[in-house]
Parts: structure tokens; C-alpha cells; sequence
């Protein structure tokens, strides 16, 4: 039985479909079978972030709305064999889909895919309802900034309130050199007011905004975001990895790995 | 006359039920009278037209199909056969025949840029004066023309014309459809393409993208 993970984050543009592009690309390497559905209906992203924006016939609202069969909707990806996307409708709404809809949907699928991830829109409306309707755990993606703490809390509040209780939190585009300045909450600060498991730290790295433009997700590569989202992966797997010491001289970081080996 | 005949309607054609006890000579008067009495309710419209009750032979078929036309101003495009799907089926033939009539050779104006989520779906042949946008889609029954940039994904000939085209005058789109073949965007395009106008066509089960030159006009079929 496969399982449902949604990737959400309240606030907009902290990285939520850049890290299920690379969270799924990263899986699909491990060898896991892998569906990425776009619940961002009307705002479609993940495709492009892809690369697969040209191979869309049908997406997700045909499938609930049985235009289409699932199998015909879903998009294998063009490096990964065992990584699919289901796009979302950029015609429609939110509206167009319920949870109980969804809920189904990846139902089905969990036959088929070892992992399901669910690219969530921002907000706490419809969308989001829809997008954690089928959902067994969430990824909360967050930025060291107090806007998008804030609504992080708040949506594991929501999380919690809809039974999802295996909750995890990604801490994206963080500046090593601010953090030692003092000038940015540290991954530690973040932790503490959230108070959930940390599951991964991506810094602020340029090769993201290179592969986002380029529609090619870059986990598993060199640079240290894609090395972040590969022990990312490797940690939804169960396994234990060291944090990435993302600057040589810090030995915060080595602190803080001490602190959140399980 | 008593209930030898029943006619049924609905918007894209008729169903005639027929009494199989009569004669086939009853019927054809009654189907005459009917049609008769009715021809101000029809009006003049396109239908197709299936038969039930009865079995019909071919020259039946179309006999009353020429006493319905002779008495009533419907024209009846295409007879039927009967199935599951067939209203579903009569709308699609229907909208086939009526394309190829009319909607082939004519057209019309859009003025205004396509963003991201728009649609616009036309029956006839359309011309865009603007861009389309990646995200965006245009959908005809005929053929599309753009002066402007196309970014975005177009569907030409969506009644099934194999003969509808694309023009251009920057050709970048997502996705072209043309009938019912599909053709992507390369995966890394060229960085040092032109800035041209292209037009796309169907032949042969690919879709071709081509500069609009004078041998490729020649070779259009409207």
C-alpha cells in the first residue's frame, strides 16, 4: 500500500512545489514508484517546474470528473521512468474538485504508486481541504521568515484538527551566513516555535532558481539544496542522515544534527 | 390516424418510433400528416433522425426521409443507427456534418491577449489579433490564424477537419492539436530559433510546423 504525503505550507512561495518536484524526483531515484499530483487547480505549477508542461492532455479535474481514465491523465517524467505527474485544470477552480473526490482519487493510486505526493495550493480554503482530504502525513514547508512561521502554525493547527498527526517540517532557502550574523531565525528557532520533527533544511541556493526555470529538478546533484532534498528523501524513507553542514566553519549545525539524531 | 407514429425531439436530432403492426403504406401517409401538422413547431432546423419499432430497409429509410423534408422545413442530415450513446452520437455526427457545410470557410475576429486559464472555443475559423499565452487555449472547428505570438496551446479542426492549420507569426506553442493528432514542444528548444511566420499542418499523421512560404500555401485545402 502506497502512502499519501501532502507537501503545504499556508504561505505562498516558501517552496512547496519545488520541494515535491525534488522530494519526488529524489524518490523516484531511490527507486520508489512515485505519482505527483497537482492540487493547485487554476495556478498550475508543478508541471512547468517539471518540465512536462507540454505532454498535459488530461488532468485532474477530467479524471474526477471521469473525462478520462487515471492512467491516461498521468504524465511519466521524462528521466525517471517509475515518477508520474497528474497535472491540475488551469481552466478551472477549486471548486471544480471536493475531498471527498480526492480521497478517492488517491485511493486508487495507492495501489499502483509506493508514494503519493500531493502539491498543496497556499491558503486554508477549498484547495487546501482538498489537497489533505486523502493525506496519511504532511510536509509543512517554511522559510525562516515570522510570516510564513506564523501561518505554518497555523496550518498544523489544521492538520492536527483533521487528524493528521504525522507531521514534519521542511525548513527551505535558509542563509547559513545571516544566521550567523543573527540576522535570520536558525533552523533550532524555527523548531521551537513550531514544535514539530524537523525533517529537512534547504538552504538558499541559486541552482534552484536554474532548475525551476529549466524544468529540471535538481535532488541528488552537487549543490546543497539538491543534496538537502536527497536526505530529505532518504529520511521520508525512514532512514537517519546527518544534516548537511552548510557552511564549513559553523559548528552550529553539527550542534544541531547532535540534537535531532533519533 | 392514431398512434402509428410518435415523434420524439430533442436538440441535436429526432427519434420516430413507428407502430410495427401497420403497413408500411399506413405509416408513410401518417408520417406525412404528422410532419404536416408539425412543421410550424420544427421550423427550419438541422436534426438527424434514428428509427425505432420497426425494421426499415435502406430505400424505406430514405424515402421517409424524403416525405419528412417534402413536408415540413427540417432538413435531415444523416440517418442513425440505433445504440446506447446515440444522442451523444447524433450531436458529434451532426456537428460533423454541419462543420463541414458551413464552418469551414468561415470565420472570425478576436481581438485581445490569451492569458494563462483562458479559453476560447469557436466553431468557426478564427482569427487572433494578439498573443496567446503559455497556459492559455484557443479551440476551433477550423482553422486558427494569430497575429501575434503563440505560447500557449491550440486545437485546430476539433470536429475532426484532418485539413485545418496553424498560423503564426511567432511559433512557439506548448501543444498543437490538429484533429486528433498531438504534437508537444521539443524539450529543449533552440535557443537561436527565428522569429518567423509558421504555419502547422497535418499530413499524414504528423504535424508538420513549416516558414509560411509560397510552396506550403499552395499546398492549403480549405
Amino acid at each position: 500500500m502506497g502512502e499519501v504525503i501532502v507537501i503545504t505550507s499556508g504561505k505562498g512561495g516558501v517552496g512547496k512545489t519545488t520541494s515535491t518536484a525534488n522530494i519526488g524526483t529524489g524518490l523516484a531515484m531511490l527507486g520508489k514508484k512515485v505519482a505527483l499530483i497537482d492540487t493547485d487547480i487554476g495556478l498550475r505549477n508543478l508541471d512547468v517546474v517539471m518540465g512536462l508542461e507540454n505532454r498535459i492532455v488530461y488532468n485532474l479535474v477530467d479524471v474526477v470528473e471521469n473525462n478520462c481514465r487515471i492512467k491516461q491523465a498521468l504524465i511519466k517524467d521524462k528521466r525517471y521512468p517509475n515518477l508520474y505527474l497528474l497535472p491540475s485544470a488551469q481552466t478551472r477552480d477549486k471548486s471544480a474538485v471536493t475531498p471527498g473526490q480526492m480521497k478517492k482519487l488517491t485511493g486508487e493510486l495507492r495501489s499502483e504508486f509506493d508514494y503519493i505526493l500531493l502539491d498543496c495550493p497556499a491558503g486554508i480554503e477549498q484547495g487546501f481541504k482538498n489537497a489533505i482530504a486523502g493525506a496519511d502525513r504532511a510536509l509543512v514547508v517554511t522559510t525562516p521568515e515570522v510570516s510564513a512561521v506564523r501561518d505554518a502554525d497555523r496550518i498544523i493547527g489544521l492538520l492536527e484538527a483533521n487528524e493528521i498527526r504525522r507531521t514534519h517540517l521542511i525548513v527551505n532557502r535558509l542563509r547559513a551566513d545571516m544566521v550567523k550574523e543573527g540576522n535570520m531565525m536558525s533552523s533550532d528557532d524555527v523548531v521551537e516555535i513550531l514544535a514539530i520533527d524537523l525533517i529537512g533544511i534547504v538552504p538558499d541556493d541559486e541552482h534552484i532558481v536554474i532548475s525551476t526555470n529549466n524544468g529540471e529538478p535538481l535532488a541528488g546533484s552537487d549543490c546543497q539544496a539538491g543534496q538537502a532534498y536527497m536526505n530529505i528523501c532518504k529520511r521520508v524513507l525512514g532512514e537517519e542522515v546527518p544534516y548537511l553542514d552548510l557552511e564549513v566553519t559553523k559548528t552550529f549545525f553539527q550542534r544541531f544534527a547532535s540534537i535531532f539524531r533519533k | 390516424m392514431g398512434d402509428t407514429v410518435v415523434i420524439k425531439g430533442f436538440k441535436a436530432g429526432i427519434i420516430l418510433v413507428l407502430d410495427p403492426a401497420a403497413s408500411y403504406e399506413t405509416l408513410k401517409k401518417d408520417i406525412a400528416e404528422k410532419f404536416k401538422a408539425s412543421a410550424a413547431f420544427f421550423g427550419e432546423a438541422a436534426k438527424a433522425i434514428s428509427f425505432k419499432g420497426r425494421g426499415l430497409s435502406d430505400e424505406q429509410k430514405i424515402e421517409i426521409v424524403d416525405i419528412i423534408q417534402a413536408n415540413c422545413s427540417l432538413s435531415i442530415l444523416c440517418i442513425m443507427e440505433e445504440d446506447p450513446g446515440m444522442e451523444e452520437a447524433f450531436k458529434k455526427s451532426l456537428e460533423r456534418k454541419l462543420m463541414e457545410q458551413d464552418y469551414n470557410n468561415t470565420g472570425q475576429f478576436y481581438k485581445g491577449n490569451l492569458r494563462s486559464g483562458q479559453v476560447l472555443d469557436v466553431e468557426t475559423s478564427i482569427i487572433i489579433i494578439g498573443d496567446i499565452k503559455p497556459g492559455a487555449k484557443v479551440i476551433s472547428k477550423g482553422n486558427v490564424i494569430i497575429l501575434g505570438s503563440l505560447r500557449g496551446n491550440v486545437y485546430a479542426g476539433a470536429a475532426g477537419n484532418t485539413n485545418a492549420f496553424v498560423v503564426a507569426l511567432d511559433m512557439h506553442p506548448v501543444q498543437i492539436r490538429i484533429a486528433d493528432t498531438i504534437a508537444r514542444s521539443p524539450d529543449n528548444p533552440g535557443k537561436n530559433a527565428k522569429n518567423e511566420t509558421k504555419i502547422a499542418f497535418l499530413d499524414n499523421g504528423n504535424i508538420y510546423i513549416e516558414p509560411l512560404d509560397k510552396d506550403v500555401m499552395s499546398d492549403i485545402h480549405l
